[in-house]
């Protein structure tokens, strides 16, 4: 394991805001944000943006350290590094202020660093994490929560949300009842595999990885970064997924974000999650699902995991104020 | 001409559009459409880059068609996501970039110079 290298582990924050469903009034709600303010916000937290597109339903970024998706009334920032995510949440809050949006709640999650005495401010430890978003959230965000699972582990799983109390549910909120998000924390990468994430260019790496098949009805933008790294969102419809990788050998990492539906064939998810072992092939990873309603995306998840021969090592599910149910399962390689 | 700097029209009308393209068309040029949207934060980014990519190439000429203004050509070319830049040469759609990257976009018109 190297002294020090780049952090791969991301730090993730969604937010939510009140405003009129956007499929009924058509309203683009945050899209309307000048992107030169959104460009200031990211300056704030230490990234810049690299690649972006837009479809009918949102606005999705590539940052030069992970993405930023803006829905109607929703907001979600994943970024790596040293960067410092939890600067953005005054700024983001104030600027949806300006366009009669308010925040109804928050929800912040991430793994475990693999360096995290690099970490600056707020980020050195959970705790100031914590202390830093109950000082900044405002009030009215009165139902809280923060826990750490699995927390003994190298890979563990840290979350903390934050919802007003009672109603004022979003519209997204709504849509979110049948909906889930996948968060999957890759460590320990085959090195072989990772080798095809240096060099640059990220239209190949794409290719070559199999990437572009995980979802084929995506549009993809992606970026290789010189000497190495890479990272893409993909869009669909209303849905995006997103990889990111550090593929330098004694920190390797990868990470793969989707969303889906409890609605969807329950294949679809076994199909990408299988994809996905195979093109990074690690020797530990960690698998967070989190729905509003408890359903069996985990098991899902578990069926995946067990066709690419990776075994589940830890089981740990809580419910969350803003986040709704949280399933955090750990998995490794059985055999290498 | 010392110096000559690329092309960049705003189509605002379809009259002017189609007198645009037309020109494009006989000058032989690679044409490059951008199809993007005032409210598009995604356009905004690629914006500066588009314009120095154009003030680089004057072999090129790019065209920009807001989706809003010119709804029904963005219909008529199925524009899905945005940006999406269409590259035509002697009347032909030769390629499509959906998406604002540079790399990308850079690249592609080389290919379509050579």
């Amino acid at each position: 394991m190297a002294v020090s290298g780049f952090e791969g582990f991301e730090k993730r924050l969604e937010l939510h805001f009140s405003g009129d469903d956007p499929a009924l009034t058509g309203s683009m709600g945050l899209r309307r944000l000048d992107f030169s303010l959104l460009e200031q916000v990211l300056h704030v937290v230490q990234c810049s943006v690299v690649s972006a597109v837009a479809n009918q339903y949102f606005d999705a970024y590539v940052l030069s350290e992970s993405s930023l998706f803006i829905y109607p009334t929703k907001i979600i920032i994943k970024t790596c590094g040293t960067t410092q995510l939890l600067k953005s949440i005054c700024p983001l809050i104030h600027l949806a202020e300006n366009l009669n949006h308010s925040i109804i709640s928050c929800k912040y999650t991430r793994g475990n660093f693999i360096f995290p005495l690099s970490q600056p401010f707020p980020h050195t430890s959970f705790s100031e994490e914590v202390s830093f978003l109950e000082d900044n959230l405002p009030k009215k965000l009165a139902n809280r929560k923060a826990t750490v699972m699995n927390s003994s582990k190298s890979h563990a799983w840290h979350v903390f949300t934050a919802s007003v109390s009672g109603s004022g549910v979003s519209a997204e909120s709504k849509a979110a009842a049948y909906a889930y998000t996948v968060e999957v924390c890759m460590t320990d990468l085959d090195r072989v595999l990772a080798r095809r994430f240096f060099g640059g260019n990220g239209k190949l790496m794409t290719e070559i990885t199999g990437i572009s098949n995980i979802n084929p009805k995506a549009l993809i933008c992606d970026f290789g970064f010189d000497p190495c790294g890479y990272s893409m969102n993909g869009i669909d419809g209303d849905r995006y997924s997103t990889i990111h990788v550090t593929p330098e050998d004694g920190y390797s990492y990868a990470s793969f974000e989707c969303v889906g539906s409890v609605f969807d064939d329950d294949d679809d998810l076994v199909r990408m999650l299988r994809k996905v072992v195979k093109i990074f092939r690690p020797a530990k990873m960690s698998v967070a699902t989190s729905t509003s309603r408890a359903n069996d995306v985990s098991t899902r998840v578990n069926n995946a995991m067990k066709m690419v021969g990776m075994k589940c090592r830890s089981f740990n599910a809580d419910d969350f104020p803003a986040a709704g149910n949280v399933v955090f399962q750990t998995f490794t390689a059985a055999r290498r | 001409m010392a110096g000559e700097e690329g092309t960049l029209i705003m189509c605002h009308s379809i009259d002017a559009w189609n007198e645009h393209l037309q020109k494009a068309n006989e000058s032989k040029k690679l044409i490059v459409v951008d199809f993007t949207a005032s409210w598009c934060g995604p356009c905004r980014f690629i914006t500066p880059i588009l314009a120095d990519l154009a003030k680089k190439m004057p072999h090129v000429i790019f065209l920009k068609v807001d989706v809003d203004e010119l709804k029904s050509v963005a219909e008529d070319w199925a524009v899905e996501a945005m940006p999406t830049f269409v590259f035509l040469k002697e009347g032909k759609i030769v390629d499509k970039v959906v998406g604002a990257k540079k790399d990308e976009l850079q690249l592609t018109i080389e290919k379509h110079l050579k």
